[in-house]
């Protein structure tokens, strides 16, 4: 099929590419890159702790080490390496030919990319983040970071939004693909075992990383707007820290199994493989999952047990915490009761899965001491919660481990070698137990800090002589993948006895396309054929069929330099924005306007042909950018005030303004992947591929909205409800009027209201009043936010009430500006497709009309978010 | 599909609703704040289900997608209630 797709010899294919399986490799080298750079941070702290007190780093050079190696074990390593498998085997196993949007997988691998990058770069601007992976404040804020490590901490913030992105733009794309894209007769429950844990990973992933990137919203905040002596958020006197803890727990527990989802099921998958049957209670043990999946996010406050919050909640998330530690004793019985039952083949994959469950075993029952609150209060801030995390973690790495040598056969056609694997899991085994049970043993030293009790020594050295083999270990499974790939051990479809998914019944590696022809499960079973898939010749016989009905199509697009162009210029812009000041920091977004109004006149007449739409737009665009410059002299002097500003205001104001270029240049590029005709799509039929991604993406805004308003809420509560606006009235804030919250509701109402016109008459074909409701929505949004503008201004300049005057003014301010966000690139989305209608796209038989479909959801759920604004920030 | 005066009659109410909420914080006593509070969000409620249900056409679509945004709302909720919860 992809005949544009580049050998894979070249450079190039894999910079354009947009295949799933290249961007699974892509995710798995990458990832397998930052597990070397994390495992030789934690060789750096290993030598630190050889003996209480500094051996090699500073206060901050350790404080950086820790931190790091959190982060990059937890988002860099762990979880990109998870998908790169998903990335490969999902389409594979559900019976598609990718994912449902290709080019914005190559995004999320891009802005993973990015993400990464531009966290190591962060050690060379200053320091890098010194606050533990936790960021708990008051740590995070500017007033408590050294003054050297500003730049750099914000960065390492930073790093964090982006790789959210990356991550959100990931789980809209799974869901979509698993939800829609099954290959006919694959019912749900039937989905391989992998594949299920994928899904239920990314439906925790799409809550719980915008909880993240709620929280990173408002630390950003508190970095450029509240410096070195506001409050901000976090810094605020009203739970400010608390809520830190709130916003990142409420992410950060379902993230452990975010973490160890995948490896679940690995295990799952691996130990049907070598006990040659299926999985004893599989249905149990799916179930057990989904539950756990949901509990997940109620047990997030026992690690906040020595807060200061009451103890009825404390008591409450201790039940839930013991809970949900039930539905795993069942999954792990499930898997030794198949093992027992079945007849084990002792190979590579195997013995890591073991391993794995065995870690898992000693790292879940001491986690269910940590469960207990009066436990907790001992236990917290040792080494028994790094031991316990350390096992449960490297579990899941483990088993990931074991599938890595598991699919290398399928992935490179050639087979690893076993005795080397065996070496490799040998060494891993003990050496990390030497490492990890040696901190339940002097679980009294204090967590985070190189000094101990002299007492602890002899059992810290053991430790770091367990790191050396543990990590000396990955360089045999180093050698071992690299000289295989050399080897003459060819594999064909599957070098397993007994395999039950259908990534076994292709060839290894799998043709482009996936599949010879159209796989369809209408007949019989996926799961459990006896040996590699023996429906071949079936496959072939729908081939035909397939071919035909491909014919008709356009063909599929396989290359896209955009998500690469994009992202880079998203990290140029992120790297700008780490060191921007406060005062310059919304000029290069500002100006980049005219510039996105110009790209899309440029791009769209040589698109659509020049019209009258692209000489407006090219007329309006000129003047507009001198309007910006004028009143950026008003504040700082032109050019004087440009050339005063720091490098990092000019790095962001290249970095968005390509940015803008490359996002219209992807706007206008034409990217077909075809839906399939003949796919299970319960419980989604009916709607296309498309739509049921943006509901995804609205449900993950949802969450980003909601942290927001809950932290109001949440400070609010703190303060006294009812004495809110008082304490606002005593900070500064002489009035505040209800009624430019009453009018910007109805404005915004009636720009809903048209956009469903506009919409209405695209579907009746009628393109003058298509592009003329389009266009007074537009004027609604301008309306909008003059309104929003002439309320900040009084209150921020005539009344002085600023970012920083108290709980009541922080969230105003980043509430409703984070909500006028939104309506800004609503607005240009709008300029975009008024550019677009007005030369005829959108409106020919109504099909195209979709496109104004989806854009209205996105409009009338920032409608809706407004409707719950104007209550919380004007009337109660 | 699209009923355009459906979407016109829903507008009307829609902006009816928003200046209730107006006239309820101006006009109600003091005592009443909290008589106030819920009926003032339950009216944004209201029009929050209205958008989604005609503006949006969730009405129109499988019933799972109503289910896949609520569940983003059960996320918030959770937040929201153990968060305030803990420090009341
Ligand atoms: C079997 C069920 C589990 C229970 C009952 C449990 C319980 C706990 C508790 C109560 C804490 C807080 C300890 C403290 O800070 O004082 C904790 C910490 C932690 N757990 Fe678990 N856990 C379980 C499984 C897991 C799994 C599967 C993972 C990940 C794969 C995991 C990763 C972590 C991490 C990373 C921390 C440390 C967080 C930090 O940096 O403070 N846990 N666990
Ligand atoms: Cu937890």
């Amino acid at each position: 099929m992809s005949d544009h797709l580049p050998p894979k010899s070249s450079v190039k294919r894999w910079l354009v590419t947009t295949n799933h399986k290249d961007i699974g490799i892509l995710y798995i080298i990458t990832s397998l890159f930052f597990l070397v750079f994390g495992g030789i941070l934690a060789f750096m702290i290993r030598i630190q702790l050889w003996n209480s007190g500094a051996v090699i780093l500073s206060d901050l050079g350790y404080n950086q080490v820790v931190t790091a190696h959190g982060l990059l074990m937890v988002f860099w390593f762990l979880s990109p390496f998870a998908f790169g498998f998903a990335n490969y085997l999902v389409p594979l196993q559900i019976g598609a030919d990718d994912l449902a949007f290709p080019r914005i997988n190559a995004m999320s691998y891009w802005l993973y990319l990015s993400s990464g990058v531009l966290f190591g770069l962060s050690f060379f601007q200053g320091s890098t983040l010194p606050t533990g992976w936790t960021l708990y404040a008051p740590l995070n804020l500017p007033a408590f970071i050294p003054s050297v490590a500003e730049i750099g901490a914000f960065a390492g913030i930073l790093a964090l939004a982006v790789f959210v992105a990356s991550v959100t733009l990931g789980s809209v794309n799974f869901l979509t693909t698993m939800y829609r894209m099954r290959a006919e007769g694959l019912r749900m429950r039937d989905t391989p075992l992998f594949s299920i844990s994928i899904l239920l990973t990314v439906w925790m992933m799409l809550f719980a990383f915008t909880a993240l990137l709620g929280a990173v919203l408002l630390l950003s905040f508190d970095h450029i707007f509240a410096g070195t002596q506001g409050s901000g958020y976090f810094g605020s006197a009203e739970g400010g820290s608390l809520l830190w803890t709130h916003l990142f727990w409420f992410f950060g527990h379902p993230e452990v199994y975010i973490v160890f989802f995948p490896a679940l099921g690995v295990m799952g998958e691996i130990v049907q493989t070598f006990s040659g049957r299926r999985l004893v209670g599989r249905k149990w043990f799916i179930i057990a999952m989904a539950l756990v999946a949901i509990q997940s996010f109620i047990v997030w406050m026992h690690h906040m047990f020595l807060t200061s919050i009451n103890l009825p909640i404390k008591t409450v998330m201790m039940v839930t915490t013991i809970g949900i530690s039930l539905p795993f004793d069942l999954m792990i019985f499930a898997l030794i009761y198949t093992m027992i039952k079945g007849r084990v083949r002792w190979k590579t994959p195997f013995l890591f899965v073991l391993g794995a469950i065995l870690l898992f075993i000693l790292g879940g029952i001491t986690g269910v001491f940590l469960g207990a609150i009066v436990l907790d209060y001992s236990f917290r801030g040792t080494y028994w919660v790094v031991a316990h995390f350390h096992y449960v973690m490297a579990s899941g790495a483990v088993a990931l481990i074991g599938g890595m040598y598991y699919w290398y056969p399928k992935i490179t056609g050639k087979m690893y070698n076993e005795f080397l694997g065996k070496v490799h899991f040998a060494a891993a085994f003990i050496g990390f137990n030497l490492l990890y049970f040696p901190m339940f043993i002097v679980w009294e030293t204090p967590r985070r800090w190189f000094h101990y009790s002299a007492g602890f020594t002899f059992w810290h050295q053991t430790a770091s002589v367990g790191a050396l083999i543990f990590g000396a270990s990955f360089l045999v499974m180093f050698y071992n993948l690299t000289a295989s790939l050399y080897s003459d051990r060819d594999v064909d479809e599957s070098p397993w006895a007994y395999t039950g998914s259908a990534e076994w019944s292709v060839s290894s590696p799998p043709p482009e396309g996936n599949f010879p022809g159209k796989p369809s499960f209408a007949t019989g079973k996926l799961n459990f054929l006896e040996g590699p898939a023996t429906d071949g010749g079936e496959a072939q016989t729908d081939g035909g069929v397939a071919a035909a009905a491909e014919a008709a199509q356009p063909e599929a697009d396989h290359t896209s330099w955009w998500p690469l162009i994009l992202c880079a210029t998203g990290l140029v812009t992120a790297i700008g924005i780490s060191g921007i000041s406060e005062s310059y920091f919304i000029w290069p977004f500002v100006l980049a306007i005219p510039f996105f109004i110009a790209f899309v006149a440029m791009k769209g007449a040589s698109t659509d042909g020049f019209g009258i739409v692209h000489a407006i737009y090219l007329m309006a665009a000129g003047p507009m950018l001198a309007a910006f410059l004028l009143v950026f002299h008003l504040h700082h002097g032109f050019p004087g005030g440009m050339f005063a500003a720091n490098t990092y205001f000019w790095v962001t104001l290249v970095g968005i303004v390509s940015g803008v270029g490359a996002l219209v240049g992807m706007g206008f590029e034409s990217f077909f992947a075809p839906e399939p005709e003949l796919a299970e799509q319960w419980p989604f039929e009916g709607v296309t591929n498309t739509k049921l991604g943006m509901w995804v993406f609205i449900a993950s805004d949802i969450v980003l909205f909601g942290a927001l308003i809950g932290s109001y809420l949440f400070m609010r509560l703190r303060a006294g409800w009812r004495e809110w606006w008082d304490i606002a009235h005593a900070n500064g804030l002489e009035t505040h009027a209800v009624w430019p919250g009453l009018l910007n509701t109805y404005i915004l109402l009636a720009s809903s209201f048209t956009v469903v016109l506009a919409l209405a008459y695209a579907e009746r074909g009628n393109k003058r009043r298509t592009v003329g409701f389009l266009t007074l929505t537009f004027v609604g949004g301008i309306a909008f936010l003059i309104n929003k503008g002439i309320e900040w201004v009084e209150y921020y300049f005539h009344f002085e009430w600023t970012f920083n005057s108290g709980p009541a003014a922080s969230t105003y301010f980043l509430t409703t500006g984070l909500h006028a966000v939104h309506v800004v690139i609503g607005m240009l989305i709008l300029l975009f497709l008024i550019a677009r209608a007005a030369m005829g796209a959108y409106w020919s038989e109504g099909e195209d009309a979709l496109t104004l479909e989806y854009f209205g959801l996105y409009w009338h759920f920032v409608d809706i978010v407004w409707l719950f604004l104007f209550p919380l920030f004007y009337i109660l | 599909m699209a009923n355009i005066k459906l979407y016109g009659i829903i507008f009307v109410v829609l902006g009816l609703i928003s200046t209730t909420q107006f006239l309820v914080e101006s006009f109600l006593p003091d005592g009443l704040y909290w008589v106030g509070l819920v009926a003032i969000l339950a009216l944004s409620t209201g029009k929050a289900i209205a958008v989604a249900g005609y503006y949006m056409h969730l009405v129109e679509e499988p019933r799972s997608i109503t289910y896949l945004a609520l569940s983003g709302v059960l996320c918030v909720v959770a937040l929201t209630a153990g968060a305030g919860y803990s420090v009341v």
